[in-house]
């Protein structure tokens, strides 16, 4: 059936107070399976999404994010340059780069150390009974895996999240306003990017994301002086912030939901569980976007080539045509699109999922009864979103 | 070795086709097709198709 234009439900994207899982996306959702807004259209069903992430006429489309901000300076050259914003073959060589050192196998080996990082973090404040959650657990946890997955140093981790962070703001609503910010954090994370590349090379490889770039920049054709620098930069910036900001929301939702931590803490094997259905629901990353390569038509809509398509990852991971209205961490669910899907599939997920697993399984194990001290501060909820703060106290530890 | 693919479990991503393009491929209406049987020269290739997997549903059988 064709939809009139004026039933089309409207969205607007770039209002600071526009909430990805707010009452009026989801009767948009009821009501339509995409809506318009300010920068081409929002896909909301679970089946639509799944399906048109994986469309081969859609490629990646956050290239355009820096212009449609009119943005300029080193984070939109780097962001048009990166490995996400890449197609084809250019893609497709970057990729199976970069796959090696972010295999399943791989992230399996440091699962003591990211068990161990937990403790010793929960072990600064547990017998306090109280913690600004962000800036004692998920903002060093987050950082310091990115360390230790880069053989960087883990001193360095302070540095390393406040660039992360300045430059997650190009990821959200104020991308404009922060403009400076953003490129000055850059500048900061390339400098740093570079030193660290200089110092490994005078050292003997090792098997680490950044020993494993050097090996294949030895020709050049294979990866690129610029692409080194390049990858360095995503690996430190896309591990940081995401992981930061997804392992606060997951805490949050189990404070809303205190019979689901105590069962977590009863049974620690449902952690990995308890990661997927927490993205399920509120993934950090509220929306991916596809660009239409040529015209086609899906579900009787004319998408036209060159229209933006934003992928609504909550709106899909609570479509009630395909799951229950139930935050339950014991049920298997078909996969959630918190990761994205098709060619730009999140390339970190194993990590991501592995990290957060253990700090949410020893979290629970350690921090009993949580609740929220003061009321949390958030990132705007469109664009990347988290908690800025999220001050808890808890049953202190003996 | 043989190269198994759980077709319950693949959702069509694309990521094997992306790590080994010579052992897997996606038809034009998006059926994914691979080399069940490949050389053994290939068996680097196809690890590293079912490592890149996001679903896991790839396995190599000796």
């Amino acid at each position: 059936m064709n939809q009139l234009a004026a039933e089309v439900p409207y969205l607007n994207l770039s209002d600071p107070a526009f909430s990805t899982r707010s009452p009026a996306v989801h009767a948009a959702r009821d009501k339509s399976w995409y809506a318009k807004t300010p920068y081409g259209l929002a896909v909301l069903r679970y089946e639509d999404v799944g399906n048109l992430l994986k469309d081969r006429r859609l490629r990646q489309g956050s290239y355009a994010w820096p212009a449609h901000n009119k943005a300029s300076g080193s984070f939109a050259e780097w962001w048009l340059r990166m490995l996400f914003n890449q197609e084809g073959e250019t893609h497709a060589r970057l990729r199976r780069l970069a796959n090696p050192a972010f295999s399943p196998k791989l992230i399996a080996s440091l699962q003591p150390k990211f068990i161990a990082l937990a403790n010793d973090l929960i072990d600064q404040f547990g017998k306090r009974g109280t913690c600004d959650f962000m800036a004692e657990f998920s903002e060093p946890y987050a950082t310091r895996v990115i360390c230790i997955l880069l053989g960087l140093d883990q001193g360095e981790w302070r540095n390393l999240a406040d660039i992360a962070g300045d430059m997650g703001l190009a990821l959200g609503v104020n991308y404009r306003k922060e403009m400076e910010t953003i490129n000055a954090a850059t500048g900061r994370l390339f400098g740093y990017a570079r030193r660290v590349i200089a110092e490994r090379r005078t050292r003997p490889p090792g098997d680490d994301f950044i020993s494993l770039l050097l090996q294949a920049n030895e020709s050049k054709d294979k990866l690129s002086d610029q692409e080194l620098d390049d990858m360095v930069v995503l690996a430190v910036f896309g591990g940081i912030d995401t992981t930061r900001n997804q392992i606060g929301l997951a805490m949050s939702k189990f404070v809303e939901h205190p019979d689901q931590w105590a069962l977590l803490a009863e049974r620690p094997e449902l952690a990995r569980q308890a990661v997927e259905e927490v993205m399920r629901v509120r993934p950090t990353t509220t929306w991916v976007t596809r660009e239409a390569l040529e015209d086609f038509t899906y579900n009787d809509l004319m998408i036209t080539k060159g229209t933006t398509i934003h992928m609504f990852a909550e709106a899909a991971g609570t479509d009630p045509a395909a799951f229950p209205d139930e935050f339950d961490i014991t049920v298997k669910r078909p996969p959630h699109y918190g990761f994205g899907a098709g060619a730009h599939h999140c390339l970190g997920h194993f990590i991501a999922r592995g990290d957060m697993t253990e700090a949410l399984r020893i979290l629970a194990q350690r921090i009993r009864n949580p609740r929220y001290a003061s009321e949390p501060e958030w990132l705007p909820d469109s664009g990347n979103t988290g908690p800025v703060t999220l001050p808890l106290a808890f049953d202190p530890e003996a | 070795m043989k190269i198994c693919v759980d077709r319950n479990i693949c959702r069509r991503h694309g990521q094997c086709a992306i790590a080994a393009p010579d052992l897997f491929s996606f038809k034009a209406n998006g059926e994914m097709v691979y080399v069940e049987h490949p050389d053994e020269k290939y068996r680097n290739d196809a690890e590293d198709a079912a490592d890149a997997c996001p679903e896991q549903a790839i396995t190599i059988n000796d």
